[in-house]
């Protein structure tokens, strides 16, 4: 049995409810699921695929053909609701497709339900989500975002999540799966729910790199409806026994698990014969509060919108347009968002600005250079993704801010990231990412390749999680 | 105020609603007008997820009005958020331009009622969205988001104005500017065009005073009220020793003055910062010459050439060039043949009567170029005279004939030849002996009279000229 065919067969799809439902009174990874949704039937977007005649992307679409799959709800599916994880946006329901969407529905790829997620996507691991708690499949005391669990206990062979400072790559590496960070403008965002649009980014969560690579390939390119996407080059690099990856040398504030991973996948490199060479990054400690800066400015127009005014959570007996948009804001925002709000409304107001946000944007623009003139001496970077294994729930101290620094220098610098499983350690999975430059995916996934096949036994499945044949075998 | 003591600095803050086909970031229709929230979409309602795809055709008519204003436009544009909260405003921030506007450091030249010329520094001008509407009924409060994303240019000048009758001669020629290129209809009443006023005062020598902004001004008449109030209301708190609050007024037009609307301590910090939804917008040369060459030559320029290329009166230029479309009208009659101070009497007088009555445009009105040539030949070969030519035009616009069938028809056809004439005129004379014998006597004042009479049992039809002559000969031969 294949997951392309799981939604055509009633004694087949029964057993995959079975097995979600089980899943999901553990994990709560689902705020929303529908197996009879199908794909609308296809029109004339079809022929934009079958006129690029790439071969890539030919392949792609046999392999995604008819798959179930599973999309953050920050992502706009029509008919679904869109909450963001938000008592603000609570029972919205969406009246439009997201581009990625529409485009994984000309391969007729079902989106099954909508993703637990932190609040407007702020963290990493649901945790601030005001709907529901998820907890990791691999261990359920601990957290993890909706779409990573769901991917990491089987329930769906790909999600659909977004990245603004790691969103994608953290809780991915913490599942043990692959999760893509596309390089900005590559994948459109036009109805992607903005938490900060210089940094937004559509990404791909699954357990198989061909599966990320092949739904990559399919929702690419460029898009009218969104002004910052541009033509995906044909042509990118490709990997070479003279590629070489420039890793980061000294103490970079890991856990051990996690820098005893990172020295051996490097070491797996060098084995296969790779060049690596150790690097430094001098502007590692800014990544952070820069982001966190430029983030919060952005996310405090972008989430402006919400009022209450034309949809969405509505605060009852106010006398006055003010005061209804005070106390709406008031009572279905969360700590977190409040918190981010207030910071960027702190760093754009006058006086401030420039001490605050204009200084953090040099910063942004000089570690953009510092990665380009990296690039310059090594064909990937590899790097951690986050310094520890996975937090326990409600664990403040495991959930400090600092943990973005290595995840949101892609997002600072527009570069596609790929996270990817590097091994078991004390029981949990530990990830790292490879990071290229601008376009060049396809040489993330050819350096993910290589690791694959080295280390793809000592990352086992989280424990009972079933391959799909497993699951429509196991009632005969 | 005593102009003697006192000086007066008004800046103007003008919003113009471009006439696009549809609205800045997005494919809705951009019109005024119809039922609430029919011209929206997901955009025009701020949903989440949607972004803002900005109107190439808004892009064009700023930098258009921008070069007609002698703006140098910025190589690099971008748009920026400009926070707050209102109701009527989808997202929360307006998108706009703020530190790279389309157009810097330009100029605007206008003629004033004395005959001068006056030159206004133009600041910058930037193009950003408008927002929606907020009606109120009762307890409740409505929002209409049609007008949400109608592209507006905002024009800001240096305070180069000395009197309110400057202003409103000023936004009098900006209103023709704007029509001439087709960028905006100009339209004050309706909004398509609106104006605040920085104004300060200050003793004759002392440089800008503390600028008080007047907002709600529906007419260049309410703009120079409402400075000539603001002048008096300000020299009156200096000369009492108190100091002007820098703050917003608006205009009452019911009690003529202008009223406190917030001070400054109350403005809002917009925090504005790049908006990177939109790409930066590059501006080439090869855009810069396509504007170029859709430039036309604008109203005080072409009035001053109406006047010495076909020796016109000011007054009649002044008319003439006041619409493009009127201009443009009599310079083709011109060049088909028409003469220069015919035509422009009968523009300026009898046709555009008819069409003032009629609600029509000359350009698109039944009175082609080639009728209304037809017309003025009529008169000038003395085919018909001037009375029977005022209802032929009457008709060829009502009814939309050609001035020759009208003729025809009706039987119009001036009669001049003594033989049919003579008859007439001896009846009348004999009808009136009395007239003919004041005349006769020296008094001349029922010349007219008699005259009248012929014409009305010519049926209109004789030569006014012709039959003065004849009742003159006749009389002086009795």
């Amino acid at each position: 049995m294949e997951w392309n065919k799981i939604l055509s067969d009633k004694e087949n799809k029964k057993r995959y409810t079975e097995y979600v439902n089980e899943w999901e009174n553990k994990i709560h990874s689902f705020l929303e699921f529908d197996l009879d949704r199908q794909a609308p039937a296809q029109t004339a977007e079809q022929n934009v695929l079958e006129s690029e005649k790439e071969s890539a992307t030919v392949r792609a679409a046999q392999l995604i053909s008819g798959m179930p799959y599973a999309v953050k709800d920050n992502i706009a599916v029509k008919g679904y609701r869109l909450t963001c994880g938000s008592k603000m946006l609570k029972d919205f329901v969406s009246p439009y497709n997201a581009t990625v969407i529409e485009k994984l529905n000309t391969v007729e790829a079902v989106p099954v339900g909508k993703c637990n997620m932190d609040e407007f996507a702020m963290g990493y691991s649901a945790s601030s989500s005001a709907l529901a708690a998820t907890s990791n499949p691999r261990d359920l005391e601990r957290s993890s975002d909706g779409c990573a669990a769901g991917v990491a206990a089987g329930i769906v062979p790909f999600a659909l999540g977004s990245d603004t400072g790691g969103d994608v790559r953290q809780p991915a590496s913490l599942c043990g799966i692959y999760g893509l960070k596309p390089t900005y403008g590559s994948v459109s965002r036009y109805g992607l729910v903005a938490h900060a649009s210089s940094f937004d980014v559509i990404g791909v969560l699954s357990k198989e790199l061909t599966i990320v690579e092949s739904v990559f390939n399919l929702i690419k390119g460029k898009d009218e409806k969104d002004h910052t996407t541009a033509g995906y080059p044909l042509a990118g690099k490709s990997l070479s026994q003279k590629s070489v990856f420039g890793y980061l040398g000294g103490d970079i504030g890991l856990s051990e698990p996690v820098k005893q991973a990172y020295k051996n996948n490097i070491d797996i490199l060098k084995a296969k014969g790779y060049g690596v060479k150790e690097v430094t990054f001098p502007l590692l400690e800014y990544v952070t509060p820069v982001y966190y800066t430029i983030a919060a400015a952005e996310a405090s127009a972008s989430l402006a919108k919400y009022n209450g005014i034309r949809y969405g959570y509505r605060s009852k007996g106010t006398d006055s347009p003010l005061e209804l948009m005070k106390k709406t804001r008031r009572e279905a925002f969360g700590d977190e968002v409040k918190l981010r709000i207030l910071l960027g409304t702190y760093v754009l107001r006058s006086g401030m600005k420039e001490k605050y946000f204009i200084k953090a944007q040099k910063i942004r623009t000089k570690i953009i250079d510092e990665i380009n003139s990296l690039f310059k001496s090594v064909d990937l970077l590899v790097l951690p993704v986050f310094p520890t294994t996975a937090c326990k729930h409600n664990d403040a101290e495991c959930g400090n801010r600092v943990q973005e620094k290595f995840t949101a220098i892609a997002n600072l610098a527009g570069i596609p990231a790929l996270s990817f499983p590097a091994g078991i350690y004390d029981n949990l999975p530990v990830g790292l990412q490879f990071l290229a430059p601008q376009y060049e995916e396809k040489l993330l996934f050819q350096a993910a390749e290589i690791i694959a096949k080295e280390i793809a036994t000592a990352v086992p499945n989280a424990p009972g999680f079933k391959t799909i044949e497993e699951i429509c075998t196991a009632g005969r | 105020m005593d102009k003697t003591i006192f000086e007066t600095f008004i800046g103007l803050e003008i919003h113009i609603q471009l006439t696009t086909k549809t609205k800045i970031f997005c494919g809705c229709k951009n019109s005024f007008g119809d039922p609430p929230n029919t011209n929206i979409c997901l955009g025009c309602i701020g949903y989440p997820g949607v972004l803002p795809v900005l109107n190439k055709e808004a892009v064009k008519k700023a930098c258009l009005l921008c070069l007609a204003m002698n703006c140098k436009l910025n190589e690099k544009t971008f748009f920026e958020r400009k926070n707050y909260f209102y109701p009527d405003l989808p997202n929360n921030y307006q998108l706009t331009q703020f530190e790279l506007p389309f157009g810097v450091e330009g100029y605007v030249d206008t003629a004033l009622p004395d005959g001068s010329i006056k030159r206004v520094r133009i600041h910058e001008a930037h193009l950003e969205e408008d927002a929606g509407k907020l009606m109120h009924e009762q307890n409740i409060s409505m929002c209409d988001f049609n007008r949400a994303g109608t592209p507006l240019l905002e024009v800001v000048t240096k305070p180069d104005f000395k009197t309110g009758e400057e202003v409103e001669a000023f936004l009098l020629n900006f209103r023709r500017i704007i029509r001439y290129l087709g960028v905006s209809d100009g339209n004050m009443e309706e909004g398509s065009m609106r104006c605040d006023a920085n104004v300060s005062i200050n003793y004759i020598g002392k440089g800008l005073g503390r600028k008080v902004e007047i907002k709600n001004l529906n007419s260049s008449r309410h703009v120079r009220l409402a400075i000539h109030h603001e002048e008096q209301r300000q020299a009156k708190l200096i000369k009492a020793g108190e100091t002007i609050v820098q703050e917003t007024r608006l205009w009452n037009d019911d009690k003529k003055r202008t009223e406190s609307m917030r001070s400054k301590e109350d403005a809002n910090d917009y925090r504005y910062f790049p908006d990177t939804d939109i790409p930066p917008y590059i501006i080439t040369k090869e855009f810069v010459s396509e504007l170029n060459s859709m430039l036309v030559e604008l109203p005080l320029t072409r009035r001053n050439r109406f006047i010495s290329e076909y020796n016109l009166l000011l007054d009649s230029a002044e008319f003439l060039t006041e619409e493009k479309d009127k201009a443009d009208y009599f310079e083709k009659a011109c060049k088909e043949g028409a003469d220069p101070q015919n035509a422009a009497a009968w523009i300026k007088g009898d046709v555009t009567k008819v069409l003032n009555r009629e609600k029509m445009e000359i350009l698109s009105s039944p009175l082609s170029i080639e009728r209304f040539i037809t017309l003025l030949d009529f008169v000038g070969k003395g085919k018909i005279n001037g009375q029977t030519a005022k209802k032929v035009l009457d008709i060829i616009i009502t009814e939309n004939k050609n001035p020759e069938d009208i003729v025809r028809e009706n039987d119009w056809e001036q009669v001049d030849d003594s033989g049919s004439l003579m008859p007439v005129v001896e009846k009348v004379l004999a009808e009136n002996s009395t007239a003919v014998n004041q005349i006769k006597s020296g008094d001349m004042k029922p010349v007219g009279f008699l005259i009248g009479q012929v014409m009305k049992l010519s049926g209109g039809k004789a030569d006014p000229k012709k039959v003065k002559d004849l009742v003159m000969e006749r009389i002086s031969a009795l």
